[in-house]
């Protein structure tokens, strides 16, 4: 290789692509910097800082500050710019955002550093942006550990407490043998695509489009198809779908409310983008990718939509009521195969998730004491008469997740059910419509726990919930707003359907 | 001198990839449990050396150097979380973690 060619693969390089992912980690280094230069008594503003910053990025985001990089590839297609990108840039973003706000209330009960937190969250923030955008296998690895990694530290942050260290252990262990398996199957597909004797080998294998071609061209190679299954395997892992979802309810319970707030929502959505990606790159081994993933689907929704009736620690019944929709983003994926509208439909339900999922996450930071994993069902009695607002913010994400109308998660569960009904996959339906009826009768026991009990219990003070935390005004204005959006995402849609459309 | 074929690589890598699964599966020492998390992203390190070699392209081999690098920062952050866990349960056993039940 001579050093013109080096030259053109530098210029190809384009920085200025991937700024909004460069500017987050400068913030994230910032921080640690700033740590370390300011008095110590100017500690406490640095999580305001980088709530700040994500906030700057996600105005300029939605600016349309790199939209003229849409439809390019850059760094000798590592990366490929596309609206599906644009749209989970400001997807993460927000996530990052309430996660922030959320860890500012949570964070406040321990007496552990805040600064490494936001740190953190940040560089996480960034490596999944530059995740849902990679069109190589290598990137996709690299940014998926990045994200991965820093999740087992976030998951483990509250370190005084052994639940939350045990949690992060079990975290730590399913998450890397996952990515061991996730890795297994992507260097079996380099080694077939790559293999001279094969006609359409590639030179560049890791390549999702040359991948794509080679397998368009060898449509029941052996080898591939394992490989397939183990990329699915991985990716699987990270969404929690069944058989891979037993990390779930304990690490959900045991990671810091913020934590798990990003796990259900913005770790799920990365694995859903990537899954999308992925599908689309294997899309020639349908006949091997449309059963494996139907099924996955069926098994997730009923599995989470049951696992969650017997719980009572509002974490664990978040975790398992989150692994029952990710089944209905995986019917989804599936219907994505066929129709193309679907595609939309996981991009609205993924924003209602959002919305709605932090609605409630919210609430549960304000509810829990300092004993970050002990957070009853019970603990909720009595909350719309000493804290109407909460209750009614509580009320309204629980109601959208569970699908009632006129919130935007019906409006979500909707879309996906036309695709589903539109690519044909009624067996699938009758589940899901299964999965939304058990579902309606755990959110509900919450609900009433939360709005129509009183405040006395039958079985006394074993049950008392802890203090309640002060509500603050910026905690209060992302409640509101959070409630207000999933409310108006219910009744019009037009405004994000449009955005998602043209971004 | 033995010539080893490509079959002959894939398998190793196989084979060792499947010790580290059901060292993670079957034992009870979390320590254990991590030396065959290493384990199967070493298998994976031998498949792509010996894929690239084969092919006769530099991917795998670069890839190589990515994959050490992430296993390095895992284990970092694995001893910590292991460590601190010692510290305040005196055991490192999974059957003996499991206060987190409902």
């Amino acid at each position: 290789m001579d050093i013109a060619s080096l030259q053109t693969l530098a210029a190809n390089n384009d920085w200025l692509a991937i700024m909004p992912e460069l500017l987050l980690g400068c913030i994230a280094l910032a921080l640690l910097a700033l740590e370390i230069i300011l008095p110590a008594k100017l500690h406490s503003r640095l999580p305001a800082v980088a709530l700040l910053g994500v906030l700057a990025l996600l105005v300029f985001q939605l600016l349309g500050f790199t939209a003229g990089f849409v439809e390019s590839e850059s760094f000798n297609g590592l990366l490929v710019h596309s609206r599906e990108g644009q749209v989970m840039r400001v997807f993460f973003l927000l996530a990052a955002l309430l996660v922030g706000v959320i860890g500012t209330i949570s964070l406040a009960k321990q007496k552990l550093p805040h600064t490494e937190f936001y740190h953190i969250l940040l560089v996480v923030t960034a490596a999944m942006m530059l995740l849902v955008q990679s069109n190589h296998f290598v990137m996709l690895f690299v940014a998926l550990e990045t994200v991965t990694i820093g999740l087992y530290i976030l998951v483990s942050y509250f370190r005084s407490s052994p639940l939350t260290l045990e949690a992060g252990l079990k975290h730590l262990i399913m998450g890397a043998l996952s990515s061991s398996i996730l890795l297994f199957g992507i260097v079996l597909l380099y080694g077939v695509a790559g293999n001279p004797e094969l006609t359409g080998h590639t030179a560049s294998a890791m390549n999702l489009d040359s991948l794509h071609a080679f397998l368009a061209a060898n449509r029941h190679n052996f080898l591939a198809s394992v490989g397939i299954v183990l990329v699915l395997s991985g990716v699987a892992f990270k969404i929690a779908a069944f058989p891979f979802q037993i990390w779930v309810p304990d690490v959900y319970q045991g990671a810091p409310t913020p934590v798990t707030a990003f796990l259900a929502v913005a770790s799920k959505g990365a694995g859903f983008l990537v899954l999308l990606v992925l599908a689309r790159t294997f899309s020639p081994y349908a006949w091997l990718l449309a059963p494996v993933l139907t099924l996955m689907a069926a098994a997730t929704l009923l599995f989470g939509s049951l696992g969650a009736l017997t719980q009572h620690n509002v974490k664990r019944l978040m975790g398992l009521s989150g692994v029952s929709h990710a089944g209905f983003l995986l019917m989804g994926v599936v219907a994505a195969g066929t129709q193309s509208m679907a595609i939309g439909a996981i991009y609205f339900y993924l924003f209602a998730y959002l919305l709605a999922s932090f609605a409630v996450f919210g609430v549960m930071a304000l509810v829990a004491g300092p004993d970050d994993a002990d957070q009853e069902i019970s603990h909720y009695a009595g909350l719309a008469k000493d804290r109407p607002f909460l209750a009614l913010v509580l009320a309204i994400g629980l109601g959208s997740l569970a699908g009632i109308p006129p919130l935007a998660g019906f409006m979500g569960k909707l879309f996906i059910f036309i695709a589903a009904f539109k690519a044909g996959l009624y067996g699938l339906l009758t589940v899901a419509i299964i999965g939304v009826v058990i579902s309606i009768y755990y959110y509900f026991s919450w609900i009433r726990a939360a709005v129509f009990s009183s405040s006395t219990l039958p079985d006394g003070d074993a049950t008392a919930r802890p203090a309640l935390t002060p509500v603050s005004f910026t905690v209060g204005l992302v409640l509101g707003l959070l409630a207000f959006g999933t409310v108006l995402l219910g009744l019009y849609q037009g405004v994000l359907g449009q955005w998602l459309n043209t971004r | 001198m033995i010539h080893a074929g490509l079959n002959t690589y894939v398998l190793l890598s196989a084979l060792l990839f499947a010790i580290g699964f059901f060292g993670v599966l079957l034992r009870k020492n979390t320590l254990v449990i991590f030396m065959g998390l290493e384990l199967m992203l070493v298998a994976s390190t031998l498949a792509l050396v010996a894929f690239s070699r084969f092919n006769g392209t530099l991917d795998g081999n670069v890839f190589v150097f990515f994959i050490l690098t992430i296993a390095a920062a895992e284990v970092a952050v694995g001893l910590a979380i292991i460590v601190a866990l010692f510290r305040s349960r005196r055991t490192v056993q999974v059957d003996e973690l499991n206060a987190l039940k409902h």
